[in-house]
């Protein structure tokens, strides 16, 4: 017996050397086998959409490469993670306007473009995108840091059998200083928007540095919006509750919020662009435009620089705007190729009717330079309204 | 120099648990001590975070979480104490079945169990909308309030206090139970002395299980709640991603660790486990 488990023993521990012997091998081939397969691998950091089957798997079929996607609901997080080391493991990265000219570019996490290559594309978009396109340029105006495709106006949303949209395009951001409203609106947990809406509802621009008083303003209207509202929660949740009635309006949301729910069948819920309110030249409206950019990383994949050509034909851009999840209108539609692509139900639940009247109230999207400092009073706010 | 057996065997399993479980711990806890919106261990340490959430409102947050997690382990053992007595004693071969029904929705993510919730208590949603149809009932709905917080924890943690308290019932021999009869005793005594006291360690496991999964409960809050409620790791949660203030975030889930787990060894000190299981 004893001899017995002394054998089984020994053929343990010539196993486990085995194994070692497997891992230390693997070991020395993984990193070689690691560089080789970036040829044929690509990483996207993104919202969501792009990572949709719909969108990745022809390209996936093309050129037979591993391709992973992840999508994130915020722009900070996504660049934290490149500032957190992860330049080596992305390719692309899909965010908002201002960070790749402001942030991304300053800070080396991103690469240029080739100009060449990409700009005949911004030709072949709608009027407002004609090269050199500002958010997709450097500040000196010649380096290509990345491609526009989904856009829209992001101010709030109303389901226009309670509110009608005349009245909520004058009223605007005063919905939410009425206390006859409290009660009856939601706050979709957008938190780095919510910031912006908070300001523009206390009646300031977002986009600037804040004086004392302004932030003391901000401070109340922060709670008291907070108090106010029925709900806070994400899309689905903002969707489901303006159907069913539980709430009538919601704060921040446009076309990327409302169109799951009108594609649904639901044409009464719908982004709302202020007429007026306190940013630049007096608009009211908030608007955003991604763009896409390839990652400062050392082995960047070459088939970063392909994907980005690739979401540029028409087919591809009418599917990327119809991906999965949120409905966007895209830059392409200004090629009459892709346009014609969209249905009218399609057209419909994107806001087509006013899309460019919208976008002309809308200021773009910017950077808050206190941000850190109005959200963390804005989270404060919302944890105090849950203290009764 | 020499290593027992024993301790060479227990080698791999011991650098697994370091790399696995103490060192992402270390981690969190080391960060807790970095600068604030920092994103580099090299810091220097400072106690700027802790000082931050003692300074804030977090307390509501730390509040709402014990608060709301006391409640549902009550509700959860008037609750599953009968059930579980059911199960054991009375169902018969039925209790296989409802031991069946009570696991198969474990085998749902719980948000999907949740957002069927919110159909359901929805205005105009299955319960208001069939009460309006068919009653022409017009009541408010309990979406987005406390109750219905407290409603979707109870209905996600009540496998975990049911099967440690049946497993704990399971546990008293019926010699006792009729020992105690023969000699004499009243039902309320027979259970009071010798039922619930010898079914204790599945109570108390089922009470340590369903409050450290409360305390830990986000879902609840997010879903039903619809945030009205902000409980401690919602609060984590925010730091980790729109504040990305990850130390801040380190030293909340730090504190929480150390509040519950405080109150763990309390009540592990009060109950001890060994006792009852007779090891001692």
């Amino acid at each position: 017996m004893a001899n017995g488990s002394k054998m089984s023993r020994r053929n343990f521990m010539q196993q486990s050397a085995l194994m070692a012997a497997a891992f230390a091998g693997a070991g020395s081939i993984l990193p070689g086998s690691a560089q080789a397969a970036r040829e044929k691998e690509l990483n996207i950091l993104c919202w969501e959409g792009y990572n949709s089957a719909q969108v990745l798997d022809p390209f996936r079929t093309k050129t037979g490469a591993t391709v992973k996607a992840e999508s994130l609901t915020n722009d900070p997080t996504m660049i934290n993670r490149l500032r957190a080391g992860e330049t080596n493991v992305w390719d692309l990265i899909n965010v908002n306007n201002p960070w790749a000219r402001k942030v991304m570019f300053p800070e080396k996490l991103i690469k240029p473009l080739d100009r060449a290559r990409f700009e005949p594309f911004f030709d072949k978009m709608m009027p407002e995108f004609k090269p050199p396109y500002k958010w997709a340029m450097d500040d000196s105006g010649t380096e290509l840091l990345g491609m526009a495709q989904r856009f829209g106006p992001y101010s709030f949303v109303v389901n226009t059998d309670k509110v009608s949209r005349a009245t909520a395009e004058d009223q605007g951001w005063n919905l939410w200083n009425d206390a006859a409203n409290d009660g009856k609106y939601g706050i979709l947990e957008s938190d780095d928007w919510n910031v912006f809406c908070i300001c523009c509802i206390a009646g300031f621009d977002p986009f600037k540095t804040h004086s004392d008083e302004e932030v003391a303003k901000f401070t109340e209207t922060a709670k008291r919006v907070f108090k106010g509202a029925k709900v806070v929660g994400d899309i689905a949740t903002m969707n489901q509750s303006l159907v069913a009635g539980e709430i009538d309006f919601h704060l921040t949301g446009g076309t990327y919020s409302a169109s799951p729910a009108r594609a649904d069948g639901h044409p009464e819920i719908r982004g709302i662009t202020p007429k007026t309110g306190p940013m630049a030249g007096g608009k009211g409206g908030i608007s955003w435009i991604e763009i896409t950019s390839t990652v400062n990383n050392p082995e960047l994949s070459p088939l970063a620089a392909d994907f980005l050509e690739y979401v540029q034909s028409p087919e591809m851009s009418h599917t990327v705007a119809f991906a999965e999840g949120t409905f966007n209108p895209v830059s392409q539609m200004g090629n009459p190729d892709c346009f014609k692509l969209f249905t009218k139900e399609e057209l419909d639940a994107i806001q087509w009717d006013s899309l460019a009247e919208e976008m002309s109230r809308s200021v773009e999207y910017d950077i808050v330079p206190d941000y850190d400092k109005l959200l963390d009073i804005m989270t404060a706010a919302k944890r105090e309204a849950s203290g009764g | 120099m020499a290593l027992s057996q024993g301790t060479r065997s227990a080698i791999p399993v011991i650098l697994f648990l370091l790399a696995g479980f103490a060192a992402p711990l270390m981690a969190v806890i080391w960060f807790s001590f970095m600068p604030p919106r920092s994103f580099s261990f090299a810091g220097t340490p400072t106690l700027e975070n802790y000082a931050t959430i003692f300074e804030s409102t977090s307390y509501i947050s730390f509040l709402w979480s014990l608060g709301l997690a006391v409640v549902t382990v009550v509700l959860l053992a008037a609750i599953c104490y009968p059930v579980a007595y059911g199960l054991v004693r009375v169902f018969g071969k039925w209790a296989t079945l409802l031991t069946l029904l009570f696991t198969i929705p474990l085998f749902v993510s719980e948000n999907i169990r949740l957002y069927g919730w919110v159909l359901f208590l929805i205005k105009n949603g299955v319960l208001l909308g069939s009460l309006k149809s068919l009653f022409g009932l017009q009541l408010e709905s309990m979406l987005f309030t406390v109750p219905a917080i407290v409603l979707g924890m109870v209905y996600v943690y009540l496998p975990f206090m049911l099967f440690p308290m049946t497993l704990g019932i399971s546990m008293v021999p019926n010699e006792t139970r009729d020992a105690a009869f023969d000699l004499g005793a009243t039902r309320w005594q027979v259970f009071k002395e010798v039922e619930l006291p010898l079914s204790m360690p599945g109570v108390v496991i089922g009470f340590l299980l369903t409050f450290v999964l409360a305390v830990g409960s986000i879902a609840e809050a997010k879903v039903l709640g619809g945030q009205s409620v902000i409980p401690i790791t919602h609060d984590i949660e925010i730091a980790f991603t729109y504040s990305q203030n990850w130390p801040l975030g380190s030293a909340l889930a730090v504190l929480l660790m150390l509040v519950v787990g405080t109150l763990v060894v309390l009540a592990l000190r009060r109950f001890d486990l060994d006792t009852f299981l007779g090891r001692r």
